[in-house]
């Protein structure tokens, strides 16, 4: 064998090799084109962020611990709509309470995150201090159970970082904790649009 | 700085950034296991001052102290928090110097690597290579076996015990064979076979056979329940065969003479009692025979047979089974709902004025079946022991569900509409096995079915949004239809005179021909939203729920006549003794008379809420309230 | 009663029914116990506040920022062969991408978006996502991994922690690289079947970025980091899936990152050069019998393929009952036919929800049973897919190409540019 005709088949084993190269190219180009067109047939061009559907809720209290942030990104909102700012209220105090004053002793928020404030005889208001509250939904469920209701939680967009797939909606065992469009971010209670937000859960 | 420098200050710094970084790092973790430790929420220490508290409410140093004892947990709580937070910026800081140090270390001491000696030749290396491959791959494939023969299939194992969807349901069913009876007379041996079934249920529930399983089942809830069973025995001698229910079924002027079923025999609302008082007095006693507690509340109504009246009663906790004797009022059993598979231990939600017992109970003489919010269906001999019970699964219902029981030619009527599915079942009423299961494209009723002979021949009729609509009872078939309901369906239909009237709040008030399956005449003037329409003498009668009570031509729908009452009427109004009885929801039952003339006969108090449909046999009427039941005669 | 009487309470009752409408039927179990009251002193209801969320707006930006980065590093390693510039662009990559959006959503994670709106079509994905998934392979298909290189944060984060890397043999790094492949596999699997994300739930390195995370997490990342002191993107090379379909890509890309810029001179200077081991050295001239030994081998794996399928699918399709168990509904329903008595626990809380929830277990052990059942497809294709994965890989060992000059292996390179730095050839 001579340098000429090795020289010959290098190069024909080189185009060869550039040809199969080429068209793999082109393959795997398609495949990607086509993988992608067909996703985008399904897509969305908002964003979703995640959201508890407050009629789901149970209030478990499993947002204030499952979240990965350390401070949890669910905390307690007031829909003052439903709320019937009543004296003896459900989600301030201790069941069984006998006084109606804002000692510890007779509150039921572990933090203190929950405002008593009075109004005009007998309602009071009751406001929720964010930076205090780590979304144990102990008002929650208090409210719900002895009241309207309008104690609730939500994920607060301002803290919570959307993670692809969100660790509370893995851990909710009511399944709460859909994914929202980013431009109807929250579910307050009382204030949802007549149609239902287009919502998917990652849990089906 | 010469090249040594440099590697002893890259070092040293090295050296103090992995101090820190470990020290910071060891400090996070101690940190962070201290919270996880303890729960801000809920602080034990706390709880038990503040129940010290609830005994002592006046002792303000108590109170000082909880104050005190909760800021610090609080600012505990608050100051970890923050710890962990600084100290994940200076671990994470420090982390980068020590990496940044290490490198230079390590650039500037690296030497050149001298080229292998003895490189192992490409070719060996692929061959290596490929074995090691080879070896990773089977052992992947191989553990992935291996496991498979591991993993237990738990899915499967239920559905041993519960074949598919609908056989499911019938497999759940649980049969007493009475037959058994005999063995069971003997201690040792139940023992035995309980030992057994118990260890064959713990060890290999997939491989019992469906007898044994049913056995295992029922000994089960022998061993939860062994008061029930010590009670089943003290009746032994009195239970009937089963073998001879099937020919036991009641004819058909039988079962008219009684009041079987929710509105009388053939849930039409009207009684063949004769000589029924007119009038009576709660307080002084006159004309009532006896009043009886029902221990439970419900709003189901009382069914009798010959000298047995059943009602049923069920909150949250429990649902019981009724007995009473008619001619002293006393609870002669008392029987408890549970122990059915797939029932629900939570209950679900229902509305206050539907609760979990408002359908009404059926009985055909031999056994009497009950009906409850939960979806459990139960089967009592008159003596009150356990024949069958099932779950028909739990009902979507949003007040609860309501629908009462039917019996006929050996079958238990079940209308089963709930927010899910529109659902009509007939049940053997000796075993509890599905006959038939008919699923319609209705929405959910609260309205119960009642029978109607059309043409010679029994059918089920049912009111549901938006049908109304005729079944066979052999075999559930849709014999006829007409869309003319809608809304939520509280009021069951009638049947007479060839007609079925068929009504419910802002929808209409219909007539219809079930042999043609069309509307004979419509009017909405009044309409009833809970009272069932009822017809005798070719008048039809409609309560509505805001007091108005009307009269119409039952072939024309003409209006007679109409009243005005002060309360309005839940209740079902039943006719017996050509007198028409309707309880209002003050609990003052009138009597009207049938007549084209609107004549109030009597109102008789009862002193409190009405909204069952009275039972009228023989000559007494039994009334239930919530939690009495009247027994009113002469 | 009049016509206007009898009205009225229709007319109550249509508005009522409207309101339930827009409440949905759960707001039947809510029902206002107490009404708002009626306030005299002039008291002004606040309402509560809804921050926008973090990410409104900002995935458009993220998207343009993706594909600056990615030109970049594709011209930094092929036309300007910088590892200084690399490096530095890597720095930015972690410091935005990482640090400062938090690492999510990343191209990794962003294959389980993908799997799950093919498989389940109730699955909206946001068109960025797609764009995540989609622009770095399109990239790598004509320059090379420079995604790995400087634009990944997790590769990056990893790449600026290597301090003295150490050799792998290459058959140790042959069979470890079959796990990348199963965990791909798995996270399709996981994914498409709605059970879960496990790319996101095990990602090593969020948690830095986070500043917070699971316990599990953090432990991964501390791992991950001391270990890529030693052994070069541990993570990159032995785990991620994404870097599965990079090298499909990279390995028939149009460019590639060279270590000479003209002629190689055979110095052997970057032999050691690279941290990973991916240098494909100059392939020797083989001997006649051994090139026909080569290709009986070659024969024998590559007829050997459908065996591995076969087997790979066999093997995987019973292990489904295993893997269906990470569906939340599939665990819970054996959880309940293998321990009953848990219902009596009122602790656990998934069981007292479901059993709160009114369903029934015929329903849940059905609804499991169909999520099996798609398990039992997805399992034999994943078996499929791991035995042709066997098969290829052991078939490849033996295609021989001829080799002149010391070369990045096109596959496993993440086109870091270090061993620019070793060559002497400059222009």
């Amino acid at each position: 064998m001579n340098d000429k005709t090795s020289g010959a088949m290098g190069d024909k084993k080189v185009k060869r090799r550039d040809f199969i190269n080429s068209t793999m190219r082109l393959t795997a180009a398609v495949a990607l084109g086509g993988l992608a067109g067909m996703t985008v047939s399904k897509s969305n061009s908002g964003q979703y962020v995640w959201q508890i559907d407050p009629f789901e809720c149970t209030q478990c209290g499993r947002c204030a611990t499952e979240c990965v942030l350390t401070e949890s990104a669910v905390k307690c909102v007031h829909a003052y709509d439903l709320c019937g700012y009543c004296d003896l209220c459900g989600g301030y105090f201790k069941p069984g309470v006998k006084n109606l004053e804002t000692g510890a002793e007779y509150q039921l928020c572990p933090t203190a995150a929950i405002e008593r404030k009075f109004i005009e005889e007998p309602y009071f208001e009751y406001i929720i201090k964010e930076d205090l509250c780590i979304g144990c939904a102990k008002c929650v469920a208090g409210c719900t159970s002895f009241g309207n209701g309008s104690l609730h939680l939500q994920i607060r967009h301002d803290i919570c970082v959307n993670c692809n797939e969100c660790a509370i909606a893995r851990s909710c065992p009511s399944d709460a904790i859909m994914r929202v469009q980013a431009d109807e971010p929250y579910l307050i209670k009382g204030n949802f649009s007549p149609e239902e937000p287009a919502k998917w859960k990652n849990k089906s | 700085m010469n090249k040594n420098e440099k590697i002893k200050t890259y070092y040293n710094v090295a050296v103090v950034a992995g101090v820190i970084t470990l020290v910071v790092g060891f400090l996070l973790l101690f940190n962070y296991l201290q919270m996880s430790g303890t729960d801000p929420v809920e602080s034990k220490a706390l709880d038990a001052l503040i129940q010290r508290l609830d005994d002592d409410p006046g002792n303000s140093q108590l109170k000082e102290e909880i104050r005190n004892l909760d800021l610090m947990a609080r600012k505990a709580y608050f100051t970890a928090k923050w710890q962990i937070q600084t100290g994940g910026w200076i671990l994470l800081f420090s982390a980068i110097i020590l990496i940044l140090a290490l490198r230079n270390y390590f650039v500037l001491t690296n030497k050149i690597e001298e080229p292998e000696k003895n490189p192992v030749s490409e070719n060996a290396a692929r061959v290596i290579s490929s074995r090691w491959v080879l070896i990773a791959g089977l052992i992947i494939i191989s553990a992935a076996f291996l496991s498979s023969f591991l993993s237990v299939d738990y899915l499967s194992r239920y559905e041993t015990v519960d074949d598919g969807a609908k056989e499911q349901a019938d497999k759940a069913v649980e049969v007493v064979d009475l037959t058994e009876e005999d063995e069971k007379a003997v201690p040792e041996t139940e023992m035995e076979k309980k030992e057994e079934a118990v260890l064959v249920a713990d060890t290999l529930p997939g491989d019992v056979e469906e007898e044994e399983s049913e056995k295992v089942k029922q000994n089960r809830e022998e061993q939860e329940n062994t008061a029930e069973v010590a009670e089943l025995k003290k009746e032994k001698e009195v239970v009937n065969q089963p073998k001879s229910l099937t020919s036991d079924f009641p004819s058909k002027s039988a079962i008219e003479s009684q009041f079987n079923s929710f509105r009388g025999a053939w849930g039409n609302g009207i009684s063949k009692a004769e000589n029924l008082p007119l009038k009576w007095d709660v307080g002084a006693g006159t004309n009532i025979l006896w009043t009886a507690d029902i221990p439970i509340s419900g709003y189901s109504s009382p069914v009798v047979w010959e000298n047995r009246v059943f009602v049923t009663g069920g909150n949250q906790k429990e649902r019981r089974v009724f007995c009473y004797d008619t001619a002293s009022g006393k609870l002669l059993w008392n029987n408890l709902v549970d122990n059915i598979g797939g029932s629900p231990s939570t209950s679900p939600e229902t509305s206050e004025d539907t609760g979990l017992a408002a359908p009404t109970s059926v009985t055909d003489g031999n056994v009497v079946v009950s009906i409850f919010g939960t979806g459990d269906i139960i089967a009592f001999t008159m003596e009150g022991k356990r024949v069958w019970a099932r779950n028909l699964g739990v009902p979507d219902n949003h007040y609860g569900h309501s629908s009462s029981l039917l019996a006929y030619d050996g079958k238990v009527l079940v209308q089963y509409d709930t927010n899910k599915s529109g659902r009509l079942l007939a049940l053997d009423i000796v075993t509890g096995e599905t006959v038939w299961d008919v699923s319609r494209d209705n929405r959910i009723s609260w309205a119960s079915p009642i029978l109607a002979e059309v043409d010679g021949k029994m059918q089920v009729v049912t009111s549901t949004a938006p049908k109304v609509a005729g079944h066979s009872i052999e075999t559930g078939e849709e014999l006829w239809a007409v869309e003319c309901m809608m809304g939520e369906v509280g009021p069951s239909p009638a049947y007479a005179n060839g007609l079925v009237i068929a009504g419910n709040e802002y929808a209409t008030l219909a007539a219809i021909d079930p042999a043609k399956g069309e509307i004979v005449w419509e009017s909405n003037e009044y309409l009833p939203e809970v009272a069932s329409p009822v017809v005798a003498d070719g008048l039809l009668f409609i309560a509505t729920t805001y007091g108005v009570f009307a009269c119409y031509d039952v072939h024309t729908g003409n209006k007679y006549w109409e009243m005005e009452f002060d309360e309005g009427f839940y209740a079902s109004p039943v006719i017996g003794d050509d007198k028409l009885y309707a309880p209002d929801m003050q609990g003052v039952v009138h009597v009207i008379a049938i007549e084209r003339e609107g004549k109030k006969l009597a109102a008789n108090e009862m002193g409190e809420r009405i909204v069952t449909t009275p039972a009228l046999l023989d000559n007494r009427i039994y009334l239930r309230s919530d939690n009495k039941l009247y027994c009113i005669g002469q | 009663m009049t016509n206007k009487q009898q009205n009225r309470p229709y007319l109550n009752r249509i508005v009522l029914f409207l309101l339930f409408l827009m409440l949905g039927i759960s707001s039947f179990a809510q029902t206002q116990r107490f009404p708002k009251p009626e306030f005299e002193t002039g008291y002004t209801q606040p309402s509560p506040t809804t921050p926008e969320p973090q990410v409104f707006g900002i995935e458009y930006l993220d998207v343009l920022v993706l594909v600056l980065a990615l030109s970049l590093a594709s011209w930094l390693a092929i036309k300007k062969r910088s590892r200084k510039g690399i490096m530095w662009l890597s720095v930015f990559s972690l410091l935005y991408f990482g640090f400062y959006r938090l690492g999510c959503v990343c191209s990794i994670g962003a294959i389980q978006n993908v799997a799950l709106t093919l498989a389940d079509p109730a699955y909206a994905i946001s068109i960025p996502i797609i764009l995540f998934f989609v622009l770095p392979l399109l990239f790598t298909l004509f320059f090379g991994r420079t995604f790995c290189a400087s634009v990944c944060p997790l590769g990056v984060l990893q790449d600026l922690v290597i301090v003295k890397p150490i050799s792998i043999k290459p058959w140790l790094q042959k069979a470890l690289g079959l796990i990348p492949y199963i965990y791909l596999g798995l996270a399709v699997l996981l994914a498409a079947t709605g059970s879960d994300f496990i790319i996101c739930r095990y990602d090593p390195f969020v948690g830095f970025f986070r500043m917070g995370a699971s316990f599990t997490m953090i432990f991964l990342g501390i791992v991950f980091v001391l270990m890529g002191l030693f052994v070069a993107r541990p993570y990159c090379r032995f785990l991620c899936p994404y870097g599965v379909l990079l090298g499909w890509m990279s390995r028939f890309s149009k460019s590639h990152l060279k270590i000479t810029p003209t002629e190689c001179i055979q110095c052997k200077l970057c032999e050691h050069s690279c941290p990973f081991d991916v240098i494909d050295e100059p392939t020797e001239e083989l001997k006649h019998e051994e090139k026909i030994k080569n290709r009986k081998r070659f024969t024998i794996f590559a007829l050997l393929i459908p065996l591995w399928m076969f087997l790979g699918g066999l093997a995987l399709s019973g292990l489904h009952g295993f893997l269906a168990k990470a569906h939340p509904d599939v665990y819970l329903a054996e959880l309940l036919i293998k321990k009953p008595g848990l219902k009596n626990d009122t602790e656990n809380l998934d069981v007292q929800t479901f059993l709160a929830s009114g369903k029934t277990m015929e329903q849940l052990v059905h609804e499991a049973s169909v999520i099996k059942a798609e398990y039992y497809t997805g399992s034999w294709i994943l078996g499929v897919f791991l035995g042709l994965v066997i098969g290829v890989m052991l078939m490849n060992q033996f295609v021989v190409r001829k080799r002149t000059d010391y070369e990045p292996n096109k596959t496993g390179c993440f086109s870091c540019g270090r061993c620019i730095d070793y060559c002497p050839v400059k222009k």
